[in-house]
Parts: C-alpha cells; structure tokens; sequence
C-alpha cells in the first residue's frame, strides 16, 4: 500500500468496514450447533466445577488462603483443554471444508485477496478465542476475591493462553489450506489433535510456573520483560510464518506465491540474528547464537523440499513482472517462483548462517563446547543438498511428465532407502546384529550422528561434498537454462485481435 | 464491452484441453458456446473468468488481460459455475451481502445493491430462507444473483439450465434476454441447443478444445447447411406429379415424399422460392401449406461434431 492510498485510506474511516470473511464467518459460527454446544458445556463445566469447589471447601475448618489459586487453576485448566483443541479444530475443518470444493464457491476468485481471506478466517479464531475467554471472565475474575492469585497475574497468563490459541489457529488453516485429499485432510486433523494436546501439556504447566511466581509483582523486573518480549515475538514469529504459507498455499497457482513467503523467511531471519547477536552481546556467551542458526537449518531444509518441487515453467503472469532491467533482475532471481532461484536462496542463507555463527562463535566463546555443531551442518546440509539435487536431475531428466512436487518426494524416497536399505542388509549379514550399523555408512546422513571419531566423520564431510560437486555439474546445464529463460514476456500485439461479433 | 479471446490455449498435464482457439463479442449480445462433452468449454469459461491461467494466449476484457491483470479483470466479469451453492447455515440474503462485501460494495450502496438484485432474480420472497433448502431452480437463480450483485459487465454461464424444469428455463431465458438489454456481454454453454437458438447472437462451436465453426446463428447456419429444405403439402392426391415437377423446377434437388409431405432441398434465394410456389400454384397443384425449415444449430451440432473428446 502507497503512502497516498494510505492516507486515503486513513481519511476515509467512516466507510471502514469488517473484513467480509469474518462476518460471513461469524455468522455461520452463531448458527452452528458445534459452536453454540460447545460454548453451553464450557459454561456448564465451569459452573459445576466453582460449585464443586466452593462446596467442598465451605468444610474445611482452617481458613484456605490458597482457595483462589486452586479455583484459578481449575479454570484454567478447562479453558486450556477447550480453547487449545476446540478453536483450532473448528476453524481448521471449516477451512478445509471449503477448499474441498472444487469451485470453492468463487471465493477465492471474488476481489478479496488470499491476504484478505486468510486474515479473515485467523480474526474468526481470534474472535473465538475471545468468546470463550470472556465467558471464562467472571469466573476468573471472582476467584481474585477469594485471594491467593493477583488481578496482574491472571490477565498475564490469559493475554500468553490467548497468543497461544491465536498460534494454533493459524497452524489449523495453514493445514487446511494444504492441497491434500480427504484422507490425508482427515489424517492432518488427527494430527492436529495429538499436536493439541501435547501442547497443553507444557502450557498448563508454564501457566502453574507463572502462577507460582507470582509473575504480576516481578512486572518491574527487566529480565522479566525480555523473556516476555522474546516469548512473544518467537510466538508472533510462527503465527507470521504459518499465515504467509497458508497465503501463498490459496493464491492462484499463477501468481508469484515463493515472492512473499521468501521475503518474509529473510526478514525472520535476519531480525532473529539481529536479536540473537545483541543477546550474545550483552551476555558475551557465543553459545546462545546456536538457537537462531539451528532454526534457521531446521527452516532452511524444509525449504529445501519445497524449493525443489517448485515448477520450472513460470507462469505468463509472473514472466511479465519480471523485471527488465538486470540489476532488478539478479534479485528477482533469488525471490521469484522456481527451483533454480530458490536453491540459491536457500545456500546463500546457510552460507551467511554458517559464517556469522562461526564468526560469533570466534568472538564470543561459548560457555559449552560446540566445535561438534560445525561438522553435522556442513555436512548434514551437504547431504540435504545432494539428494534434492540428485531427485531434482531424476525428476527432470527421467519423469518430466512426472509433475514436479515428484522431485521433493523422490529426495525424501532417497534419503530413507539409502538410510535404510544398506541398514537392513548389514544387519543381516552380521548375524542379525545392530552392531554393524554403528559403523562408516558413507551417502547416510543419519549415521553422521552416531560416529564419534573425527576421521568417520570427516570422511562424510568430503563424501558429501564431493557428491554435491557431482551432483552441481550434472545439474549445471537445466541451472543455466532456467537462468536464461527468466527474462520478462513480450505482450501480445493488440493487432492480432479476432473480429468482433456485434 | 469487448471481450476479446486470443489464441487461448490450455494444457493439462499431457492433456491439451483448448487449442489456440480466438473468438470475441460484445455487450448487448448473448453469445452461445457449444460443444461435446470434454470439448474444452468450462476451461475456457473458467479462463475468461480468471479462475483458470492459459498456457498460451490471453483474454481481454475491455483491454484488461487476464492474465496480467486478473484482481482488475475480476471486477468486470460474473461467472456462474455448473455447480450450485451448496451452504446450509447461511439465508440467500446473507449469501448475496457477503459478495456484494466481498467485491467492495460498502454501506447503503451494497444494500440498494443486494435489494435490486434480489428483485431482479426474483428471489425477494425467499431471502431469509437457507440455501439447503432451496429448489434447484432458485439456487441457480441464487448463483446468478451473485454473479450480478457487483454489476459485471460479461457474464460467463456455464450450463446454468442444466437440471431445471421447464418454467425455470423459460424464466432463466428471459432473465438473460433482460440482461442483454441492460447492455451485458454474456457467454453461455448449454446442451439444451434449441434454447441457445432462441436467444443467443452468435455461437462458437468447439470439439477437442479447437474451434469447428463461429459466427452469428444466421452465418453459421448459412456456412454449415447452404441448402435449405422446403416442406410442401397438398389437398389432392398428386404427390407423383408434384414431385416429377419439382424436380424440373431449376435450384431443386432431391425431392421426396415424407409422411404426406413432399420435401425437397432448394438452393436458390428467398425470390427463387415464391417463383417455384406461383408456378406450382399456376399448374393447380392445390398448395394448402409452403414452408421453409432450415437446419437449427442441433443440426449443425450433429453435422459438424464427431463426439470426440481429449
């Protein structure tokens, strides 16, 4: 948006209207009975638990100090248990319901765009969450009379429980909005619902610790704060990678869907080394630098799958925005759909991660010994490189009629039978023993974190790299055609227009 | 409005479903898209609609490519698929606000907006009802609500009288005819030929995702079946003497007797044709009916098809 449009925009608040998603979608939530029901059982559950409470401590003689925290905790739980797992699962199969439909009924072609829709659906959440933390309220709210938890306290931990639901809400749509048949959709929500409730878990109990704490009166504690804006921010983090994806994953297969989840991936990426190098900074420990390079690895790899199944042929609506000038274009390269462009990407961020974090590291010694670390992520990342290339010369070479999404699948399928084949056949030769798995397995990547000795692992290093120089030349000539062939289109003459019925 | 389809062409997979296929038309005329099954028609809809991308080619609707602009090509055009709404908690109302929303109609704007276009699809007494609980013939009325609630200037039907019975096709073709007086350009695929006839300007015949015939009705019906046949029918019994004479008649061919008729294909102009009716009339055949009966564009349909598909 131009500053222009912006002011335009800003001048013109009367007209501001909701986004028609959430309307559309609020008013099917007030008529379904899954909503509705699900509401009333909160409440009933809630009320029946206070009225449980209070009876059965009206008898205890000794006064209970505590009687409040232990009210505040069971509250706390029920809202856990029903927002954390219920929220997400409505939204995600009512996503997912919707991009069943093979004209999804024309709302993903209206004027709304994917940005919009996708906002649309995670405000629907929010304003969920909102509900049932309201209707949660005034129970909590009446606990702080019976004393031993602080106003500050529970709206801290209700304001951290309310992130949390935003974030699983957006990891709900994001696998809605994956393009997958209904089997593997109903697979996907029987893995959100274990997800959920491995997740409850350790927020119960991050909750009780803040509860303990007393978290409302170390609020004038600087630590405090960092640990809260970190927090927040890691959580704002994966809440602003999940809605890229999912924008990306219900835009038009002809728009330039790698541009804005690659922008977006650099700019994490760079803010959290930022973030990551000043935290080393202030504590002069190199160690806490390996949290930023680890995720971006983790990141970066899952890229790496992505990237390779990417198509090579642009579609006419992105060859036309390619930039004409080559300064323009040279960036563009790295940032616009394609496989090609996207593995550059991908071995220029792990190239800087690897440089800086070892440079940090050079500077700021870490407390804890990491000089291991180095060896699994060159080579670890060399491996990740050489089946995807590898699967990406097969896919092209081979099963062109293949679509592309193969070449990702096919760098997975190696990676596994190269880990388990040679695995299954030692382990019979060797008299049904594992022992001989412990051993060199060169083209493994697996086994590089059983092997101890410098020598073995050293041995993978260059086993890797060596691949990954092969498997670079026979890919060299499908690298230089997509590099060629990502020029702008020529528009079509308007001369050449067929005759007008009239 | 012009829209103007060029050198369309659409592969999937290995599949090529539009052959760089070129046609176009204008507002005000309702234009027909015919073909087989699996011809490539949907696609093509769906391309002018902006839901689908070409392989090759472009649309341009008004100048606006599809293809470079299809957020702004959006807005000028109304796509009402072959699949009905199939909601069940949501009233048609709450159906058509939420477009009119959805297409950046704001406040009182998009109420006298959803208020007309409930009037004109005639859908005003039934719009606090679900869409579950509505007949076929209102859902497609709903559907065609909401492709018109932004005002679009083309209209793209795909099989809208497919499953309706014969009121609603009647109503749906009037509706249509109203909309090419308000100066919309509307494309329509149908298999129901002889409504097409009936309404539409101009036609695009299309098999195997290529294009066998385009043009007005009048043109193609000239281009495929230049003869015309001519239906005679006498009072007296001398079908034999009629026949003999007929066939000595210039511009006449093939002249037969059918079911107390006699036909025979002429291949001369409207002029040459009264002149065969006075003479016959003149040798006192007692002529009680003459009449023309040109090929419709089922005719041509069987004609120029072979019911291939890709």
């Amino acid at each position: 948006m131009s500053i222009a449009s912006m002011k335009s925009h800003l001048a013109h608040w009367r007209e501001w209207e909701l986004n028609p998603i959430v309307i559309k979608e609020l008013r099917q939530a007030v008529r379904s009975w899954a909503v509705t029901g699900m509401l009333l059982l909160f409440l009933l559950v809630l009320f029946i638990a206070s009225l449980g409470f209070l009876i059965t401590n009206t008898f205890d003689n000794d006064a209970n100090l505590q009687l409040g925290a232990g009210l505040f905790t069971t509250f706390l739980v029920i809202l856990t248990i029903s927002s954390v797992f219920f929220i997400p699962l409505y939204v995600g199969i009512r996503v997912a319901a919707e991009r069943q439909e093979n004209n999804p009924d024309l709302l993903y072609v209206s004027t709304l765009s994917p940005f919009r829709i996708i906002f649309g659906k995670f405000l629907c959440g929010a304003y969920m969450a909102i509900l049932f933390f309201s209707a949660c309220m005034p129970f909590m709210a009446f606990t702080n009379l019976l004393r031993g938890v602080d106003l500050p306290t529970v709206f801290f931990i209700l304001s951290f429980l309310f992130l949390v639901v935003c974030a699983a809400n957006m990891v709900a749509i994001f696998l809605a909005c994956l393009p997958l048949s209904r089997p593997f959709k109903f697979l996907f929500i029987l893995y959100g619902i274990g997800q959920s409730i491995t997740l409850i878990v350790p927020l119960m109990y991050l909750s009780f610790r803040m509860m303990e704490s007393g978290i409302g009166a170390m609020m004038a504690r600087r630590e405090i704060w960092i640990g809260v804006i970190t927090d927040v921010g890691l959580i704002l983090a994966v809440i602003g990678l999940f809605f890229t994806l999912a924008v990306a994953l219900i835009s038009p297969q002809s728009s330039n869907r790698a541009l804005p989840v690659r922008l977006y991936v650099t700019i994490i990426w760079l803010l959290g080394g930022v973030a990551s190098l000043i935290w080393v900074i202030q504590t002069k420990n190199g160690y806490l630098m390996l949290s930023w390079t680890y995720s971006t690895f983790i990141l970066m790899m899952l890229s790496l799958l992505v990237v390779v199944s990417n198509v090579d042929r642009l579609s006419l609506r992105v060859r036309r925005t390619i930039p004409a000038s080559a300064i323009k274009r040279i960036p563009a390269f790295f940032f616009f759909n394609g496989a090609a462009g996207g593995l550059l990407w991908i071995a220029g961020i792990l190239t800087v991660t690897y440089f800086t974090a070892r440079w940090v590291i050079h500077v700021y010694p870490p407390t804890i010994a990491v000089e291991e670390n180095r060896h699994w992520f060159v080579t670890t990342a060399a491996y990740a490189f050489d089946y995807s290339l590898t699967a990406l010369f097969i896919q092209r070479k081979y099963l062109s009629k293949r679509p592309s999404k193969m070449a990702g699948i096919l760098a997975v399928f190696l990676a596994a039978l190269w880990a388990i084949f040679p695995t299954i056949v030692l382990f019979f030769l060797n008299q049904l023993s594992w022992k001989s798995v412990e051993g060199l397995e060169l083209g493994n990547v697996f086994n590089l974190f059983v092997q101890h000795d410098e020598r073995e692992r050293r041995l993978h290093q260059l086993f890797a790299l060596g691949w990954l120089l092969l498997a670079m030349l026979i890919n060299a000539p499908w690298f230089v055609r997509q590099m060629k062939n990502f020029r702008p289109l020529a528009r079509i003459s308007s001369e050449a227009a067929p005759p007008v019925l009239n | 409005m012009k829209v103007q389809v060029k050198n369309l062409r659409k592969e999937f997979g290995r599949t090529l479903a539009v052959d760089n296929i070129s046609f176009s038309f204008d507002s005000g005329h309702v234009f027909g898209f015919v073909g087989p099954n699996g011809a490539g028609k949907t696609t093509t809809m769906r391309i002018i609609s902006t839901i689908e991308e070409p392989t090759d080619g472009d649309v341009l609707l008004n100048g606006i490519s599809v293809c470079e602009e299809p957020e702004l090509a959006r807005r000028t055009v109304g796509y009402v698929p072959d699949t009905l709404p199939q909601h069940g908690d949501i009233t048609v109302h709450e159906y058509l606000d939420f477009f009119a929303r959805a297409y950046g109609l704001k406040g009182k704007k998009r109420t006298a907006a959803v208020e007309a276009i409930e009037e004109f699809t005639n859908v005003a007494g039934i719009r606090e009802k679900h869409l579950k609980a509505l007949s076929k013939g209102m859902k497609q009325r709903v559907s065609l609500g909401r492709a018109l609630v932004y005002d679009p200037d083309v209209l793209v039907l795909d099989e809208p009288a497919a499953g309706l019975d014969p009121r609603a096709r009647v109503e749906l073709r009037e509706l249509l005819m109203l909309l090419a007086e308000r100066k919309k350009a509307i494309l329509i695929s149908s298999h129901i030929l002889t409504e097409l006839t009936e309404i539409c300007n101009g036609v695009v015949i299309i098999e195997r995702g290529k294009i066998l015939e385009t043009g007005t009705i009048d043109e193609v019906l000239k281009k495929s079946t230049p003869r015309r046949t001519v239906a005679v029918r006498v009072l007296d019994t001398r079908n034999n003497e009629l026949i003999k004479e007929l066939l000595q008649t210039p511009f006449v061919e093939n002249a037969r007797e059918v079911t107390n008729e006699i036909h025979f294909e002429f291949a001369g102009d409207e002029a040459a044709a009264s002149e065969v009716l006075s003479a016959l009339v003149t040798k006192k055949f007692k002529i009680i009916e003459f009449r023309q009966t040109r090929a419709n564009l089922e005719d041509i349909f069987m004609n120029v098809t072979k019911g291939g598909v890709q």
